[in-house]
C-alpha cells in the first residue's frame, strides 16, 4: 500500500522465522518456505488478483478513484479493530467483546453529544477513556483472575451490548452534530495530504539514514546503499502513488488519516518497543517469559487496554459515518477483525502476526464486500464467499507453515 | 540370513544442502544392545528418525537392511509392522487414559459388534506387565498416577505389544532417578536375554558401559567408530565423541567464598493439585557470596519444587522468608525476584527456557530488554552489540543472532538460556539442572562459567541430578528427600554413597556429617 510495505516486509521474515525448519530438500517444501517468507507480497498478490477479477466484472468501475476511496473508507473501522486484535491475538488471547463495545462507546459518544452537547474534545476524551478502562476490565478477569479471554469476552460482548441497549432505550440516536460528523465524513485537503507524505518520506529517509549511521558506529554489517536506496525507492512509489489515488477524488478520508498513523504508530510498536517485544514473547512461549522476570499479567492488561481504546475509535467513527449512535452499531465486527488479521497472517497459536498484515487483510475483506455489492451479488452469497474465503485463507496457512 | 538383525550402510541424509548425516554405518545383531553416543547435534536423533521412516525411504541415500533384506519403510507405521519401534525422549502417553489403553492406544482389541473389549485389554495388558516384571504396575489405573521412571516402563510394555524386535531408546533416563534407572536397565537386559536387540542412546557413559554390548560414535554426522564395549573405557568414548581428551570433566577452581548472602527460612510448598500434599516440608538455608551451592535429590523430591517457590514462580501454595544481603524481600513473582538480584534458569529448556521462533538474541535480552530503550524505543543496535559480545563470550554456536532459537543444540540453547538469566548481572543465581541434555562439550563450558560466576562473588545454587557433577562442582551440598532437608555436608570427601544414602534415609541416621 504505502510506506509500511518497507517496514512490514522486513517483519514478517524476523518474527514469522523463515529460517524456522530447514524443511525435507524436497521442491514442494521449497514452494512452502518461499510462500511463508513472502507472505506479505502473497496478501498483496491475492488483492491484485481479486482487484483485477472485480475491475474485470464491473467493466472498470470498480478502481476508479470514487470506489478507492470508498473502500478505504469501508476498510478504516474493521481496521481499527484489527490493528488492536492483532496484539491480542498474538499474545495468545482472542477479543469477542469488541463488536458491542465498539457499539456502547459509539452510542456513548451519540449520547454525549446529542443529549448533552458535550464540546467534541470533552465526548473523545471520555469515550477513549471509557474504552480503555473496558478493556482494562476485559484484561484484569483474564490476567489477574485467570478466566479464558473466550469467556471473558463472550460475557463482555453480552453485557456491553446489554448497556447499549439500557442506555439508548433501543433507539437510534440522532442527529449528532457537525464537528463529529466530520471526524467520519470529511477529507483532507490535497494540499495537507502532499505535504504529509512529503513529510512521511523525509522521515523514511532519515530513519533509513540514522540506522545506517548507528550500526556502522557499533560496528555491524551495514546493508548495501543501493538496497536501502531501492526500498526508500519502492516506498516513494507506493505513498505517491497513494497519494495520488486519493486526490484525484476528494482527498484523503479523514478515518484513512488515522487508521494510516496507527499503523505507523503500531508497526513501530511492534518492532521496537519493549511493550511490542514482550507481546510477541509472551505469545511464543508464556511461561519462559514469565520466567525471565517479565510482568506478563501487566503485558497482557495492557494489550486488552490498547483493544478497548481501539474500539473507542472504531466506535467514535461508525456513530460520525451513520451521524447517529445506532443499539445494533458494530453487530459481528469482531469477527470481521479477527478474520482480517487471520487472513492477514497472525497466528492464532499465538506469537506471530503484523498490523501490515491485519490491514491488508482488513482490506481484503473489504474489497470483497464491495465489489459483490457493486455485483448485485446477494447478501447471502457474500456471507457464504467471505466464509470461504476464511476458511481457506487459514487452511493456507496452515499447509503452507512450518511445523511445530 | 545375515549375523545381523540390522544394517544401516552409508546412510546420508541432508536438509536444504545441509548434511546432517554423512555416510553413517550402524549394525545390530539379534538380541544386542548398541549404545549410540555423540554430542548434541551429532545426528543420533536423525540417524534414528531415518531407521524408523520419520523420513521415508526416498528423502536419504544409503541402505538399510533388515533382516538381510532391503528395508524401504514408507513411515513409521511401516517400520512398526516390521518391528523396529522408537520410545523418544519426551513420553507420548496421554495422562488421562488408563495403562492398558495407552499400551492399546490405536490397536485396542474389538468385540464382534465393534466396541472396546475392554476386559480382554485389561487381561492382555496385565498378563504383559506381570511378564516384564512389573506387577505393582495397575493396568486400570491412568497413566498419571505413575512417575516418569514408570511411565518409561509403560512405553516399554507399549512398544513391546507392538511385536518389537529392535527397541530404539532416546535417552531414555533423563529424567529418572537412580532407581528408576536400574530398574530400566535390568528390564533391558532381560529383553536381551529374549533375543530383542536395542539402539540405546544416552549421554551417561555409566548405563552404556552397564547396558551396551558395542558402542557406535558419532560425531559432527560422521560415522566416527564402532567396539566391543569390552574394549573400550569411558574415556575412549568420550575423546571419540569430541575428538579429544578430556581428562578434566570438572574443571575445579578456587575462589573466595565470603559472608552469607542469601538466605531461605522455613519454605514449605504444597502441591497445586492436591492441596494437603506438601511437596517442600519446612526447609531452611543459607548461601555466601562466590559459593556453589548443590543440591542434591532423587528427582520429585522436592528440589524443583523449592527453587521454583523462592524465585516466586511455584503455581501452587507456598510459605517461606528470602533475606537477600541481610533485608527480607517479599517475592510473589519471578520479576519481583529478578529485580531483587536473583535469577533462575528453569529444568525444562523448552517449556520454561526459550521463545522458540524468536531469535536467539532476542531470547537472550528479555529479561534486560528495558535496559536498551531508556526513551521507550529499543536501540537495536546497542542491543545486537550486546547480544554479540555474550555470543562470543558464552561461545554460542548459531548462524546468527537472528536465527530462532529452536534451530540450535540443546547445549546452545542452554547457554543462550544462562546468558539471558546472567545478563540482569544476579547476586543468587539459581540453576536447575543445567546440563540436562547438553552434549559433553558444552557440559564443561558450563561449568567453567559456574566457577567463574563463583569467582566474581555471585552466589550459585544449582540443583542436579547427576551425581558426580554435584560433587565435582559444588562447595557445599544439600541433600532433599521426599520433600524434607536430610543433609548439608561440606563437600570434602564426600562421597556418591553418602549423599545418595541421605536421600533415601531420614535425616535423623545422617546425625553425624
Amino acid at each position: 500500500m504505502n510506506k509500511p510495505a518497507l517496514a512490514s516486509t522486513a517483519t514478517a521474515t524476523a518474527p514469522s522465522g523463515a529460517a524456522r525448519n530447514p524443511g525435507f530438500g524436497v521442491k514442494l517444501d521449497h514452494v512452502k518456505g518461499a510462500f511463508s517468507r513472502y507472505k506479505i507480497l502473497a496478501l498483496l498478490l491475492a488483492i491484485a488478483v481479486i482487484w483485477a477479477l472485480f475491475w474485470q466484472l464491473t467493466d472498470g468501475d470498480f478502481l476508479t478513484a470514487r470506489n478507492f476511496s470508498n473502500l478505504l473508507r469501508q476498510m478504516s473501522i474493521t481496521g481499527m479493530l484489527a490493528a488492536g486484535m492483532v496484539f491480542v491475538i498474538v499474545s495468545g488471547e482472542i477479543d469477542l467483546s469488541i463488536g458491542s463495545l465498539l457499539g456502547l462507546l459509539g452510542g456513548v459518544a451519540a449520547i454525549l453529544d446529542v443529549t448533552y452537547h458535550m464540546p467534541l474534545p470533552v465526548t473523545l476524551l471520555v469515550v477513549m477513556i471509557l474504552g480503555i478502562a473496558a478493556g482494562m476490565f476485559n484484561g484484569y478477569w483474564v490476567a489477574y483472575l485467570r478466566v479464558p479471554s473466550f469467556i471473558v469476552t463472550l460475557a463482555g460482548m453480552l453485557v456491553f451490548r446489554g448497556i447499549l441497549l439500557g442506555i439508548t432505550g433501543g433507539v437510534t440516536i440522532s442527529p449528532t452534530s457537525a464537528p463529529l460528523i466530520a471526524i467520519g465524513q470529511s477529507y483532507l485537503p490535497d494540499l495537507v495530504t502532499y505535504v504529509m507524505a512529503a513529510a512521511v518520506l523525509g522521515l523514511l529517509v532519515f530513519v533509513s539514514a540514522q540506522g545506517r549511521n548507528r550500526r556502522q558506529h557499533h560496528q555491524l554489517e551495514v546493508p548495501a546503499l543501493w538496497l536501502d536506496g531501492l526500498k526508500l525507492f519502492v516506498a516513494a512509489a507506493a505513498i505517491g502513488g497513494f497519494v495520488y489515488a486519493v486526490n484525484s477524488y476528494r482527498g484523503m478520508p479523514t478515518p484513512v488519516l488515522v487508521l494510516l498513523v496507527l499503523l505507523g504508530v503500531f508497526t513501530l510498536m511492534a518492532r521496537r518497543t519493549v511493550f511490542g517485544r514482550r507481546i510477541y514473547a509472551i505469545g511464543g512461549n508464556l511461561e519462559a517469559t514469565r520466567l525471565s522476570g517479565v510482568n506478563v499479567q501487566r503485558v497482557k492488561l495492557l494489550v486488552f487496554a490498547l483493544m478497548g481504546l481501539m474500539a473507542a475509535f472504531a466506535g467514535i467513527t461508525t456513530t460520525a459515518r451513520l451521524a447517529a449512535g445506532s443499539p445494533s452499531a458494530g453487530s459481528l465486527q469482531e469477527l470481521d477483525a479477527i478474520a482480517s488479521c487471520v487472513i492477514g497472517g497472525t497466528s492464532l497459536r499465538g506469537g506471530s502476526g503484523t498490523v501490515f498484515g491485519a490491514l491488508i487483510g482488513a482490506l481484503i475483506m473489504a474489497s470483497l464486500d464491495n465489489g459483490m455489492s457493486m455485483l448485485s451479488v446477494d447478501t447471502f452469497w457474500q456471507m457464504i464467499v467471505k466464509g470461504v474465503i476464511l476458511l481457506l485463507a487459514v487452511w493456507l496457512d496452515i499447509a503452507t507453515g512450518t511445523k511445530r | 540370513m545375515s549375523e545381523y538383525l540390522l544394517e544401516m550402510r552409508g546412510i546420508i541424509k541432508e536438509f536444504s544442502g545441509v548434511r546432517a548425516l554423512n555416510g553413517i554405518d550402524l549394525a545390530v545383531k539379534p538380541g544386542e544392545c548398541v549404545g549410540l553416543c555423540g554430542e548434541n547435534g551429532a545426528g543420533k536423533s536423525t540417524m534414528m528418525k531415518v531407521l524408523s521412516a520419520v523420513y521415508p525411504y526416498g528423502t536419504w541415500q544409503g541402505e538399510i537392511l533388515w533382516d538381510g533384506q532391503p528395508l524401504q519403510a514408507s513411515g513409521v507405521r511401516a517400520t512398526e509392522d516390521a518391528g523396529i519401534v522408537i520410545i523418544h525422549q519426551e513420553l507420548m502417553l496421554v495422562p488421562q487414559l488408563s495403562v492398558a489403553e495407552n499400551i492399546f492406544l490405536g490397536r485396542e482389541p474389538k468385540t464382534r459388534s465393534g466396541l472396546i473389549d475392554f476386559d480382554a485389554m485389561f487381561a492382555r495388558a496385565t498378563a504383559m506387565l506381570n511378564d516384564l516384571r512389573m506387577p505393582h504396575i495397575n493396568a486400570a489405573k491412568p497413566v498419571s498416577n505413575y512417575g516418569g521412571g514408570e511411565q518409561q516402563l509403560i512405553e516399554i510394555a507399549k512398544a513391546l505389544s507392538k511385536n518389537a524386535r529392535l527397541l530404539i531408546l532416546d535417552e531414555p533416563t533423563s529424567s529418572l532417578t537412580r532407581r528408576e534407572i536400574d530398574v530400566l536397565l535390568d528390564l533391558v537386559r532381560d529383553l536381551k536375554r529374549r533375543g530383542t536387540a536395542c539402539v540405546y542412546i544416552s549421554h551417561k557413559l555409566d548405563e552404556i558401559e552397564a547396558i551396551a554390548d558395542s558402542v557406535t560414535v558419532i560425531r559432527d554426522g560422521a560415522f566416527v567408530g564402532s567396539a566391543p564395549m569390552a574394549e573400550l573405557k569411558q574415556s575412549d568414548i568420550i575423546r571419540m565423541m569430541v575428538g579429544r581428551e578430556m581428562n578434566n570433566l570438572f574443571p575445579r577452581e578456587e575462589h573466595e567464598i565470603g559472608e552469607v548472602v542469601f538466605e531461605a527460612r522455613n519454605f514449605t510448598v504444597w502441591d497445586p493439585e492436591n492441596r494437603q500434599r506438601k511437596r517442600v516440608d519446612d526447609i531452611s538455608f543459607s548461601v555466601r557470596r562466590g559459593e556453589i551451592l548443590g543440591i542434591a535429590g532423587l528427582v520429585g523430591a522436592g528440589r524443583t519444587e523449592l527453587v521454583s517457590a523462592i524465585f516466586g514462580a511455584w503455581r501452587g501454595t507456598s510459605e517461606g522468608s528470602v533475606i537477600l544481603d541481610g533485608k527480607p524481600l517479599r517475592i510473589r513473582s519471578p520479576s519481583d525476584a529478578v529485580r531483587a538480584g536473583i535469577c533462575m534458569v528453569p529444568e525444562d529448556r523448552k517449556a520454561h527456557g526459550i521463545v522458540p521462533d524468536m531469535g536467539v538474541g532476542q531470547n537472550m535480552t528479555m529479561a534486560v530488554l528495558n535496559s536498551f530503550a531508556p526513551g521507550g524505543l529499543i536501540n537495536e543496535a546497542a542491543e545486537m552489540n550486546a547480544i554479540g559480545r555474550d555470543i562470543a563470550r558464552m561461545r554460542i554456536k548459531t548462524a546468527s543472532p537472528i536465527l530462532p532459537i529452536s534451530n540450535l543444540s540443546g547445549g546452545n540453547q542452554q547457554k543462550a538460556v544462562i546468558a539471558k538469566m546472567l545478563a540482569p548481572a544476579p547476586k543468587v543465581l539459581i540453576l536447575d539442572e543445567p546440563t540436562r541434555g547438553v552434549d559433553v562439550g558444552a557440559k564443561y563450558e558450563i561449568y567453567k562459567l559456574i566457577f567463574a560466576l563463583a569467582r566474581t562473588g555471585t552466589a550459585v545454587i544449582m540443583v542436579s541430578s547427576e551425581m558426580p557433577e554435584v560433587l565435582g562442582i559444588s562447595d557445599r551440598v544439600l541433600v532433599i528427600g521426599e520433600g524434607e532437608l536430610r543433609g548439608n555436608f561440606a563437600n570434602q570427601g564426600l562421597t556418591q554413597e553418602q549423599v545418595l544414602s541421605a536421600a533415601i534415609l531420614p535425616a535423623h541416621k545422617h546425625a553425624a556429617e
